[in-house]
Formats: structure tokens, C-alpha cells, sequence
């Protein structure tokens, strides 16, 4: 079972020893100015993002939450492994924070790594409520830099939370920028012929989306530590020193493709959890992912750290530079991808005969996961990870064949896969789950509603899971979006294959069209959130309540009880 | 010259190259940082303890020309290298270990010895017997025995595939 157990046995035994801190939060009505547009929104003393939280494993945090609002509010620890009722989801922890109150968490600090909060009421993080935290483990870091920074990505958009999603709920195209036009729709024509083209778009037309989809949500100005790319956020560095790079997405929406050209990247740590290094050009961050990376930049220059969305639709930008003012060239946005049958392949209901199959390749019937739980022992030692990347084309087990998505570095370099990610210290013994979960993630593009297995949050039982259990969740990915799923209070083990050695997440992107499986190990009692990170489909009812029933001791009695009011999400 | 002919002719500088370099043996490994000790030169042993992925110790001082016995075991769960060279050395030498990597010769905690006696063509295998170096599976340990060059940019250091740039190395700081 889990190994840091018998630590948190010691430091309970040990109450004189243990480290405690305090800290305070106020929840404020702060300007966000982005460069391209100031606009009201929420933070964290008096500024968006707020504080970065620096905490050490093994103390005891209290944290004063001031509502300065004249709305309800909340702060979840995202990522933190905690007693549920400090994990901060108004309606399923506590019944939330009023305007005016001051509410306490308190709860011991047990991992190490990037981590980060924000709001869990309405849209309040879309709006500038996140900051980062940073947790200093009790031994050494099992690598070595000279200076760190925090990197913290988001989509600032010009409307709010609240006026974005009313659009999408009228009009779930209103800000797809991206939609073929009449005059592509000849120049697909011409190259294609008019009855291919034609057949293409009414079989689109038919999964009432559109091949522009890899986004819903465009229009936003991307920031990097609250700064945009006109604002040119800044870290100084010494030539030859390494620097860990602390990359977190608290975007609402988007996906961020981030490289630094003329620098190599290690990657160390996704979700606050080591992995053993990889070297790449470039990775993807999904939403509320966060991923730590080591850089070397050798010589007197400015980089640029380019963070390019993955619907193409904007960038944010940032600079390592020897000293301030200094800037690097900026990167050309590449063209957008789009979709392409194969992205399609998890959908129900469609015509499959009627589709014009040209321009995705074979349609792949096979489930993708498979790729992952292959024995790669019995390959004959071959590592398949590495063979994805040197056998050239964009190839990628996480995503569907013929995928249009597949990312691609842009020097043509390593694009880090989550295939490549093992685990460097397994929290956890290996062993077979005690049962499978099938969640398939379900929407209707058209009517901007977004379930799980069909149903929307407000209409759903809560998933019931046993303490003690091991439990596999699969996830079939029947839309045309990409999910970020995030599990609250528990770790979601990512199966790629690797056994014991699979890296341990709190996030996991389900890209379209492909089956994805994690296992957690259910050793928290009570009752915790598990949604899709996007926000305004998390709001759309992609979003579950999971209670875990039994426990150590008699917790179980407490849990029905605390709800209270507010059964917001 | 056509493209395989050009291939070989690449091959082959790059081998002189290192080749003069290290001096006693072929691989590419040795060079500017000394060359393999007399054990009956042996002035003094240092243990070095290989982790998840550091050294201990991150440093050590030596006296130029100097013999010492290194005493390198491996504490952690994965396949880790100790290998004394220039930082120029160390990256040549990261494409091979990246090789070793990509044909499947070390996969995580584990190294696959039949493979490394394969023959790679040339003459080549992916043995790692070069004795300025040792490849080490979680729990084993070995002994070097290097005798210092008089002076010199030299770092012991891990060259599996993001090791030695995730910080597994350590300064060899001359007195």
C-alpha cells in the first residue's frame, strides 16, 4: 500500500516536531491588464494570479480565507492529497466560503512538487482566481538547478466566466474563429472535387460539429504570470546554470504546445509527481496539468519560451535572459490542426458508409489503449515508447490513428508523449484492480451540453467506490474534444504500460477518439469532485461527486452531513 | 562519393577522433580527463554512492596526477552510469547511451546483457566497458582505478538519457 504511510504514522507520533505554518488569503475584485485589454476579475491579495504558495512536506498548513466578494467563494488545493473537507468544492466538502467570512483550512502538507489552487465556485478561476503552489520536499529534490521559476499559463478572455458561457449555451460556436469558410469549401472543391468536399461537410455536419473544433473557446490573450506577450514576462539567468522551470496550465480552456527554441528541456515532474527524465523539444500541457522541466541555457542570450495554444488561436510568451529588457525572436504561429475522421472514431450513430474517408487514412476500429497495455517485456526488451518517436510521422499511442491532432515539434525534434512518462519513485505497489469503471465522456457540441456515460452532473448518482479498492477506470472518449480529467483527493495512475512504473497524475487528457485507462488506489475517505478540467464544460454537467464509502475509522458518518448549501460545482 | 561511402568516412573520423583522444582504447571515452590507474599507484579510495538521480558526493577533490580508486554502487532502482570526463566527452558520449536506450539495452532498473554483446557492425558493441566508466543495475557495484590528468574541466557524470541534464554529475575540483 502506500509507502509514505508509515512517515505520516512517525510525524502524527511526533506532534512537537512538526513544522506549522500560517497563511493568509484575501479574495479580491482585482484589473487584469493583459497588454491587449484591462478587464475586472478576481485574485488573490489584491492581485491575479495570486501568491505563489511555498510550502515544505510534513508541515501542518493553516490558511485564512478572506471573502472580500459580494458573491460565495472557494479555494481547492489542486492536486493535494488532504482530509476532504479542506479540499474546497462548495457542495461536496463544505458548503463554501460567504461573502465577508473567513473561512480556515488546515491540513498537513504530505507530497512535495508544483501543485496549484483556485476558485471551485462558478467561474472564478476564468475570471483570476488561481495562483501556484510550490511544496519543498524533506529530502533532497532527485535532481539539481542553480534557480527555479514558476511558469503559470492561462487564457485571459474579455468576457467573463459567466457572459462566455451563456454565449456558448446559445450559440456553442460563438467563439470558433476557425470555421471553414464558402470560399475553402471551393478550394477543397478544386482539390478534391465538389461531390468529395460536399459528402465531407454534411458528414461533419451529421456529428453536429465542426472540423474546427479543437478549441470552443477562442478570442482570449494567453498569460504567463499574469504578463501578456507584449508584457514579456522575464526570468534572469547566469549562462551555464540549470534552471527548473515550474510550467502550470490554469488556462479555463486551452491547451498550450511550449517550447524554447535553441534550448533542450528535461522534463522531471508532471503533476507534482518525479518521473525519470526525458529530453525533449517540446510538450503539450493539458489544462490544469503542470509538468517541471530543467533547462541549460549556455550562452549570453535571450530565449524565448513559447507557449502556442493548441487550436492555434493565440500564444503566450515569456523570456530567459541574462538580464532584463533583452527579448529573443518571437515564432511564427503554425497553421491550426483539425480533426479528422479518425478523431471522430469514438462517436455514436455515425453513418460510417456516407463518410468521405479520403483524407483521414484507414478508420481505425481498434482501440488505442491497447498500444498501452502491451507487455513490453515479452517485446523483446524493445522500448516502444522510443521507437513512436524514431519511426518519424506524427504517431502517438495517446491519440487516435490518423489523428489530426498529433503533435509535432516544430524544430521536428522530441514531442514528449505521455508514453514516455514513468514514474521515478512508485507511491504505490503494483497490483491487479479490484474492479473496472467505464466512464464514457459524451456531449452534444451542438446544444453546448457535456455528460459523462450521457448524463449531466445534476441528473447523476454519485460514483460509490470502497475504501481499500483498487479501481480502473476506463475512459471512452466519444466527442470530438480533448478531456482533461481530474480526479480530486486520490491519484489517478496513468496506464502506459509500464506496471509499477506508471506515472502517478491528479490530471489526465482523453484525446477524441481514443480509450483511456487510469487506477487509483481509493485510501481517502469521503467525498470528492472528478470532472473535466475545462471549465465551462465541467459547468455543462461533465463533472461527477464520488463518495468513498468505509475507511480507516468511522469517517463514512460524517460525510452526507456536510454538503449544506450550494450544490454548485 | 556516394551517401554510404560518406557515412563510413564520417564513421571513421569521428572514431580517430576520439580514438587519439582517449588513447589507450576505442569508444570514446577517456580524453583530456586521464587515463586508467595502477592499482599499486593507488593513493586513497572513494566511495561513491549512485541514487534517483544524483551523486554522493556531488564533489571531490583531487591532487593533479593523482590515482584513486573509486568504490561506485548503485543505491537507486534505475541503471545508472559513473563516468570521468570533460563535459564535451559526456555529451558525445550521451548519443551513444541514447542508442543503448533506443534499442532497448537499458529500459529502466534493467540492462540487457546479450544485447550489449551484439555486434553493431564495425566492430562496435554496446558492451560500456570503457575504463573510465561503469554501467551500473540497481544494487550492483564496481571499482575504477584512474589516475588524473595534471589539470582540467572534469565532472563524474550519469550520461543515461536525461541523468546528466536533470543534474546527475559532480565536480572533480583539483587541488
Amino acid at each position: 500500500m502506500k509507502k509514505s504511510f508509515l512517515a505520516g504514522l512517525a510525524a502524527l507520533l511526533m506532534p512537537a516536531f512538526v513544522l506549522a505554518g500560517e497563511y493568509n488569503l484575501t479574495v479580491d475584485r482585482v484589473q487584469i491588464d493583459t497588454g491587449d485589454f484591462v478587464k475586472e476579475g478576481i485574485g488573490y491579495n489584491g492581485e491575479s494570479p495570486g501568491p505563489v504558495l511555498r510550502f515544505k512536506q510534513g508541515e501542518e498548513v493553516t490558511i485564512n480565507v478572506t471573502n472580500n466578494l459580494d458573491e460565495m467563494t472557494s479555494i481547492h488545493w489542486h492536486g493535494l492529497i488532504l482530509p476532504y473537507q479542506q479540499d474546497g468544492v462548495p457542495g461536496i466538502s463544505f458548503p463554501g466560503i460567504q461573502p465577508g467570512e473567513t473561512f480556515t483550512y488546515r491540513f498537513p502538507i504530505q507530497q512535495a512538487g508544483t501543485y496549484w489552487f483556485h476558485s471551485h465556485s462558478g467561474f472564478q478561476e476564468p475570471d483570476g482566481a488561481y495562483g501556484a503552489i510550490v511544496i519543498e520536499p524533506e529530502g533532497r529534490e532527485p535532481f539539481r538547478y542553480d534557480r527555479e521559476y514558476v511558469v503559470q499559463l492561462t487564457d485571459k478572455h474579455p468576457h467573463s466566466g459567466d457572459r462566455i458561457m451563456r454565449n456558448l449555451k446559445m450559440m456553442p460556436d460563438y467563439y470558433n474563429r476557425q470555421q471553414q469558410t464558402v470560399g475553402e469549401f471551393f478550394s477543397d472543391a478544386s482539390e478534391h472535387g465538389f461531390m468529395n468536399t460536399l459528402k465531407d461537410r454534411m458528414a461533419w455536419g451529421g456529428m453536429r460539429m465542426m472540423k474546427a473544433d479543437v478549441e470552443d473557446l477562442q478570442g482570449f490573450t494567453a498569460l504567463i504570470n499574469g504578463k501578456g506577450p507584449d508584457q514579456n514576462w522575464t526570468g534572469i539567468f547566469e549562462p551555464g546554470e540549470r534552471i527548473r522551470l515550474r510550467f502550470i496550465n490554469s488556462s479555463a480552456m486551452t491547451y498550450f504546445d511550449i517550447r524554447i527554441p535553441g534550448l533542450n528541456m528535461t522534463v522531471v515532474q508532471a503533476d507534482g509527481n518525479n518521473v525519470q527524465p526525458v529530453n525533449v523539444d517540446e510538450f503539450r500541457i493539458g489544462v490544469a496539468e503542470t509538468y517541471d522541466v530543467i533547462v541549460r541555457p549556455r550562452d549570453e542570450q535571450a530565449y524565448t519560451i513559447f507557449a502556442e495554444s493548441m487550436g492555434r488561436s493565440g500564444f503566450a510568451r515569456a523570456t530567459l535572459a541574462p538580464e532584463e529588457g533583452m527579448e529573443g525572436a518571437v515564432p511564427e504561429l503554425r497553421e491550426p490542426a483539425r480533426l479528422t475522421m479518425a478523431d471522430m472514431a469514438g462517436m455514436h450513430g455515425m453513418d460510417h458508409g456516407s463518410m468521405d474517408m479520403s483524407s483521414s487514412g484507414d478508420m481505425p476500429s481498434m482501440d488505442h489503449s491497447g498500444m498501452a497495455q502491451m507487455d513490453h517485456s515479452s517485446m523483446s526488451g524493445m522500448d516502444h515508447s522510443a521507437m513512436m518517436m524514431t519511426e518519424g510521422g506524427a504517431s502517438d499511442p495517446f491519440y487516435a490513428k490518423g489523428s489530426g491532432i498529433v503533435p509535432v515539434a516544430a524544430n521536428g525534434g522530441k514531442f514528449l508523449s505521455y508514453a514516455d512518462l514513468r514514474a521515478q519513485n512508485p507511491l504505490y505497489e503494483d497490483r491487479e484492480p479490484t474492479r473496472e469503471i467505464e466512464l464514457k465522456l459524451t456531449g452534444n457540441m451542438e446544444r453546448y451540453t457535456w455528460s459523462i456515460n450521457g448524463v449531466k452532473y445534476e441528473d447523476a448518482d454519485p460514483i460509490r467506490l470502497q475504501y481499500g479498492e483498487r479501481v480502473r477506470f476506463k475512459f471512452v472518449n466519444e466527442t470530438m474534444m480533448t478531456h482533461p480529467m481530474h480526479l480530486h483527493g486520490m491519484w489517478s495512475i496513468l496506464d502506459v504500460g509500464a506496471d509499477q512504473w506508471n506515472p502517478i497524475k491528479h490530471t489526465i487528457s482523453v484525446q477524441p477518439g481514443t480509450t483511456v485507462y487510469m487506477e487509483t488506489e481509493v485510501d481517502e475517505p469521503g467525498q470528492w469532485a472528478f470532472h473535466c478540467h475545462l471549465s465551462y464544460h465541467a459547468a455543462a454537467g461533465m463533472f461527477r461527486k464520488v463518495i468513498v464509502e468505509g475507511g480507516p475509522d468511522s469517517t463514512q458518518a460524517k460525510t452526507d452531513a456536510v454538503a449544506g448549501n450550494g450544490g454548485e460545482a | 562519393m556516394n551517401a554510404s561511402a560518406f557515412l563510413v568516412a564520417a564513421a571513421a573520423m569521428t572514431m580517430s577522433a576520439t580514438v587519439f583522444a582517449a588513447g589507450a582504447h576505442s569508444g570514446g571515452h577517456g580524453g583530456g580527463s586521464g587515463e586508467p590507474g595502477k592499482a599499486s599507484e593507488v593513493s586513497r579510495t572513494i566511495n561513491v554512492e549512485m541514487h534517483d538521480n544524483y551523486y554522493e558526493p556531488e564533489s571531490i577533490e583531487v591532487n593533479p596526477g593523482e590515482t584513486v580508486r573509486f568504490v561506485v554502487v548503485n543505491k537507486g532502482n534505475l541503471v545508472h552510469e559513473f563516468n570521468i570526463g570533460t563535459p564535451d566527452m559526456h555529451e558525445a558520449h550521451q548519443e551513444e547511451m541514447m542508442m543503448m536506450v533506443e534499442h532497448g539495452v537499458i529500459q529502466g532498473g534493467t540492462l540487457n546483457h546479450d544485447m550489449m554483446e551484439m555486434d553493431m557492425g564495425d566492430g562496435h558493441s554496446m558492451k560500456h566497458d570503457d575504463p573510465n566508466s561503469v554501467l551500473l543495475e540497481p544494487g550492483k557495484s564496481k571499482e575504477i582505478v584512474w589516475k588524473f590528468s595534471e589539470q582540467g574541466n572534469i565532472e563524474f557524470a550519469c550520461n543515461v538519457p536525461g541523468h546528466y541534464q536533470a543534474g546527475m554529475y559532480g565536480d572533480v575540483n583539483f587541488n
